[in-house]
């Protein structure tokens, strides 16, 4: 947002004050931090200090032994770069192919666009332990098992619908006259997606963007099934595979959800601007 | 000789070693074992790979890990064998799977490999006989066996002059006598899993198992001795009310006894084969050297009996190297692999002779007691159905544990949803 | 045919039908190439007796397995679990979340903690978060209860079991789904927050209205198609609650939290019945296409 003036935020004045914005931080900073910080202070006790009654919350002896641990019984490296690769990917593709449809459906004067997005938001209508088997067979009969494109595309065509739709709604809140003025000056219907409207979204690009790249981090079903191989794994499976049949190693666990946590955190802290951007003051003339 | 034929012979020596040598090239055989996870010791596994491989130039043997858990390997396979996959060979599957898995069609019978059930399956323990022969046909052979025993206190119970319990009453008399005397609140007298999990399978069938009372006919019908599992039920949530066990034991998964157990926070504790070495080497076991092991007690009037686990090896059915793959398996299962994983891994062998072996009893020389508990252990229901059974048998004793239901409830419930599973 | 461009000049200059087919098209070869396949396996496996116990043979049933599972106890017990979840949590994260979103939309001298504290629950993986819930809620171990027993709401020799008793199950169950989604929901609803012009505050403040009055005049409506978009999902995403309650109680305490979409789960992994959890599965989507077909018509309505 650009630079405030005074201490009355628009529409937010009931928060004016220094210190109710101070509680108001507090409180969402407690929210979202304090189970990653449980899991931080976990990652540094031994696993017997966790049966000790009453519980302790900071370590009593705060080591960094579990994190050697996690990368040694595991290549998490290895794990890191393929969810990163993934994640990537399939997130640039999704934002790419759901710019396109969003503005066919939000701009063109389409007959049947309110059957094309019931049907992309459909495709997610169905839990996906049912499909499985199928999308296994599909990624056999193509080849691509145990490769980065097992589950980029699929990941893809996962948050197709949340990135449409998403970027539909926020298509629409951009009125048309800028489009048409930039193709009055000579700009193609696509150049002016790309120049004007896509622009002016920018907080709903980000934001859809950073949905689709977190789901696509998480996703564990798929990378379980087709990339099972050990150098091809991503991180919640190899999270998962910390464990035994007969033991849980939280201390171990945690410390590899702190590594994997890390990446994304600085992602979110490096895209939050854009995100929140006032980029579009400037635009709209309301 | 003259020149042509010194050539001659020269030519077709030179062709047959390279004839021979392609030939040998052209056998190498890749096979991929399916694994499990820390707890089924791939380091060790691989150590008998590398030796076959040793011994068989033309195999090379490729470990997949994954199956972390009964879960996840369940989730994986279920994917990966409906959609009929030949990436892999071998599989090693829970003592409970062989029944489900071959009745699905996911393994190769090894009849042609190893010979009919009646005789392959005959130096095992007794109960592989029956766990691993689906329709009269071998599906899998043993990796290596585990059961349920009762740990307890050498120390404690020396203490206070107490013996063996060999009854569950003689049990919880104990357990609250030394609770009452030792004074710490965090003492449990018996720590036993009651979560939802499949050891809770175990934990309904223990005493009704200890009555005498028998689970399913050899046909795989339903046998259920209502008023016996109640009673059996019974006994666990009398000693919850005794104090013995903790109130919140329906929350109590197989890692949280070891770790409780080993942080001397219980008198007695049942679990598998794996946690005597914790208890034994973990660095921070308060419980060094204070650890016996005994056979489960049994009902006043019963017998003692005991949840038998273990893991099989067994051949997909989609494999592409069938012949291979059963003969490695056969070696997995020879007394000399069970004797090698007993030495170098405590892990319970399935062969009785080798539980008196001498190098065994130098490496651990606890299989000694191990040996009567497991040779005498009885094996879960075997059933097609066998995923469907334990979610019931393991989500009603949860329940019941968690007093959300009366056992006569439960056991009701339990007998209604088995009669539509196991006709 | 005098009107018909030739194709390269089609394309550079495309009449709206050729430009909606142009720009639609990467989109539907994906769904074609991935789920398009299994969607119909699994229409189709709802009409056979598929069980693999049995030995694999499909066997056609038509309708019986959908007359199944209006008999199923099972069945309906998870779907009134399921919308019970869902009517809790759907609202729950909405209110949560543009509570966040209001809250970090304020200015703060540094403002990437808030933002980050924003959007770090969305980054947990699901099924660690329910780990670590199931494990916040523990009888002994978890913070909950130590805290209650510091405060001395609580006796230490008897605390709370949360997860064994069907009804504060569920109600930790929810607070762990409203944690998890509220900042998804808040994350959109932050972007739409940013596009509301400011000169619409600047006129309502002119003619009087107080802050109040500004956030049910301006705000609430300029934001209503993000809402609509994050209901949409948050619904959908309910419906198919399936991670949180499986690592937190694992449907336990009996069924008393068991979702349809672990029923399905059951019955597809565990008990190797396709056909049965093919029919459950198509009994779902029908329930979200149901649900959310009245949020999609009103997002049309608003593309005119």
């Amino acid at each position: 947002m650009s630079a405030v003036t005074g201490s009355r935020v628009a529409g937010q004045g009931l928060w004016s004050g220094p210190g109710l914005r101070l509680i108001a931080a507090g409180l969402v900073v407690f929210n979202g931090f304090f189970p990653a910080l449980w899991i931080l202070f976990t990652s540094l006790k031994p696993e017997s200090e966790l049966v000790k009654k009453p519980i302790t919350w900071w370590p009593q002896a705060p080591s960094l032994a579990n994190y050697v641990q996690a990368f040694t019984d595991q290549p998490l490296g290895r794990y890191l770069l393929n969810s990163a690769i993934v994640a990537t990917l399939s997130t640039l593709l999704s934002l790419f192919v759901s710019a396109l449809a969003a503005y066919a459906i939000a701009r063109l004067n389409l007959r049947y666009r309110q059957a094309v997005l019931t049907t992309i938001v459909a495709s997610s209508m169905f839990p996906l332990v049912t499909l499985l088997v199928p999308i296994f067979e599909t990624m056999r009969a193509l080849g691509l098992l145990n490769t980065y494109t097992a589950l980029v595309l699929p990941y893809t065509v996962l948050n197709l619908p949340v990135c449409t739709l998403v970027l539909v709604s926020f298509f629409q809140s951009i009125p048309r006259d800028l489009e048409n003025a930039a193709m009055i000056d000579g700009c193609t219907r696509l150049g002016a997606l790309w120049h004007v409207v896509v622009p002016l979204a920018a907080p709903g690009v980000f934001t859809a963007g950073l949905l689709a790249f977190v789901n696509a981090w998480d996703e564990f079903l798929l990378a379980l099934s087709l990339n099972a191989g050990a150098t091809m794994r991503t991180v919640p499976v190899g999270i998962a595979l910390y464990q035994g049949e007969f033991t849980f190693p939280w201390p171990i666990i945690s410390a590899a959800l702190i590594v994997a946590l890390v990446p994304m955190a600085l992602l979110i802290a490096a895209f939050q601007e854009r995100v929140v951007g006032g980029l579009t003051q400037g635009g709209l003339k309301g | 000789m003259t020149f042509l034929r010194r050539t001659t012979l020269g030519t077709m020596a030179a062709a047959l070693a390279f004839s021979l040598a392609g030939f040998s090239a052209q056998a190498q055989t890749k096979l991929r074992v399916f694994s499990g996870g820390q707890n089924q010791r791939p380091d060790l596994m691989r150590k008998l790979f590398d030796q076959y491989q040793a011994a068989n130039p033309g195999i090379t043997i490729d470990i997949e890990t994954g199956g972390a858990t009964s879960e996840l390997q369940r989730q994986y396979l279920s994917t990966v064998l409906n959609a009929k996959d030949s990436a892999i060979d071998i599989y090693m599957i829970d003592i409970v799977n062989p029944a489900q898995y071959f009745g699905a069609g996911w393994l190769e019978p090894l009849d042609t490999y190893v010979g009919p059930a009646a005789t392959a399956l005959k130096p095992y323990l007794p109960v592989y006989a029956s766990a691993n022969v689906v329709d009269g046909k071998v599906a899998a052979l043993p990796a290596f066996a585990d059961a349920m025993f009762m740990y307890y206190r050498k120390d404690l119970l020396a203490k206070h002059g107490i013996a063996e319990p060999k009854t569950w009453d003689e049990l919880s008399a104990a357990a609250k006598k030394i609770q009452a005397t030792e004074g710490n609140a965090n003492l449990q007298g018996l720590s036993i899993q009651g979560a939802p999990i499949e050891g809770a399978v175990c934990t309904f069938l223990l005493p009704y198992w200890g009555q005498g009372k028998e689970f399913n006919d050899a046909a795989g019908r339903l046998t259920l001795d209502k008023p016996a599992a109640v009673k059996g039920l019974g006994t666990w949530l009398g000693m919850v009310d005794a104090g013995v066990i903790k109130k919140n034991v329906a929350e109590v998964k197989t890692p949280d006894t070891v770790n409780e157990f080993k942080a001397g926070q219980a008198v007695f504790a049942i679990n598998w084969g794996f946690a005597w070495d914790r208890f034994k080497d973990d660095a921070d076991s308060q419980v060094k050297g204070k650890v016996g092991v005994m056979p489960l007690p049994a009902m006043a009037g019963g017998r003692s009996a005991t949840c038998v686990g273990g893991w099989q090896w067994a051949v997909s059915a989609f494999s592409k190297h069938k012949a291979e793959a059963a003969k490695l398996v056969k070696h997995l299962a020879s007394p000399a692999s069970s004797k090698f994983l007993a030495v170098e891994g405590s892990l319970l062998p399935t062969y009785a002779e080798v539980y008196t072996d001498a190098d065994v009893n130098r490496q651990a020389p606890w299989f000694k007691d191990a040996a009567a508990v497991v040779v005498a252990g009885k094996s879960r229901p075997l059933s097609k159905d066998y995923g469907q059974v334990s979610d019931i048998i393991r989500t009603t004793t949860s329940a019941i544990l968690a007093r959300t239901k009366t056992p006569a409830e439960g056991v009701d419930e339990t007998e209604g949803r088995l009669r539509r599973v196991m006709r | 045919m005098a009107d018909r461009l030739p194709l390269l000049d089609r394309l550079r200059d495309p009449s709206e039908r050729t430009l909606g087919l142009l720009l639609l098209a990467p989109a539907f070869v994906l769904l074609a190439l991935i789920v398009v396949y299994p969607i119909g396996r699994l229409l189709w496996n709802s009409f056979f007796d598929l069980r693999l116990s049995g030995g694999g043979g499909a066997k056609f049933v038509g309708l019986d397995n959908y007359a199944l599972v209006l008999t199923d106890q099972d069945f309906w017990n998870a779907t009134a679990n399921t919308l019970l979840i869902t009517v809790i949590t759907v609202p729950g994260a909405l209110i949560v979340g543009l509570g966040l979103a209001l809250l970090a939309n304020l200015p703060f001298k540094r403002r990437w903690p808030v933002r980050l504290a924003l959007l770090l629950p969305w980054a947990l993986p699901l099924s660690f978060a329910g780990l670590i819930f199931a494990w916040f809620f523990h009888t002994e171990y978890g913070v909950v209860n130590d805290v209650l027993i510091r405060l001395g709401l609580e006796d230490r020799r008897d605390p709370t079991m949360w997860l064994l008793k069907p009804g504060w199950a569920m109600a930790a169950i929810c607070l762990t789904i409203i944690w998890k989604t509220s900042s998804f929901m808040a994350l959109i609803l932050l972007a739409g927050l940013q596009m509301i012009p400011r000169s619409l505050y600047e006129a309502a403040e002119v003619d009087g209205a107080t802050p109040w009055q500004q956030f049910w005049q301006v705000t609430v409506p300029m934001l209503m198609p993000s809402i609509v978009v994050a209901l949409i999902f948050r619904t959908i995403t309910a419906l198919q609650t399936f991670d949180i309650p499986y690592t937190m109680t694992k449907g336990g305490p009996g069924h008393a939290t068991q979702t349809l979409a672990m029923l399905i789960h059951a019955t597809t992994i565990d008990y190797l019945d396709l056909g049965y959890g093919s029919t459950l599965a198509v009994c779902m989507f029908v329930m979200s296409l149901a649900v959310t077909a009245v949020y999609l018509r009103h997002i049309g309505r608003q593309a005119q």
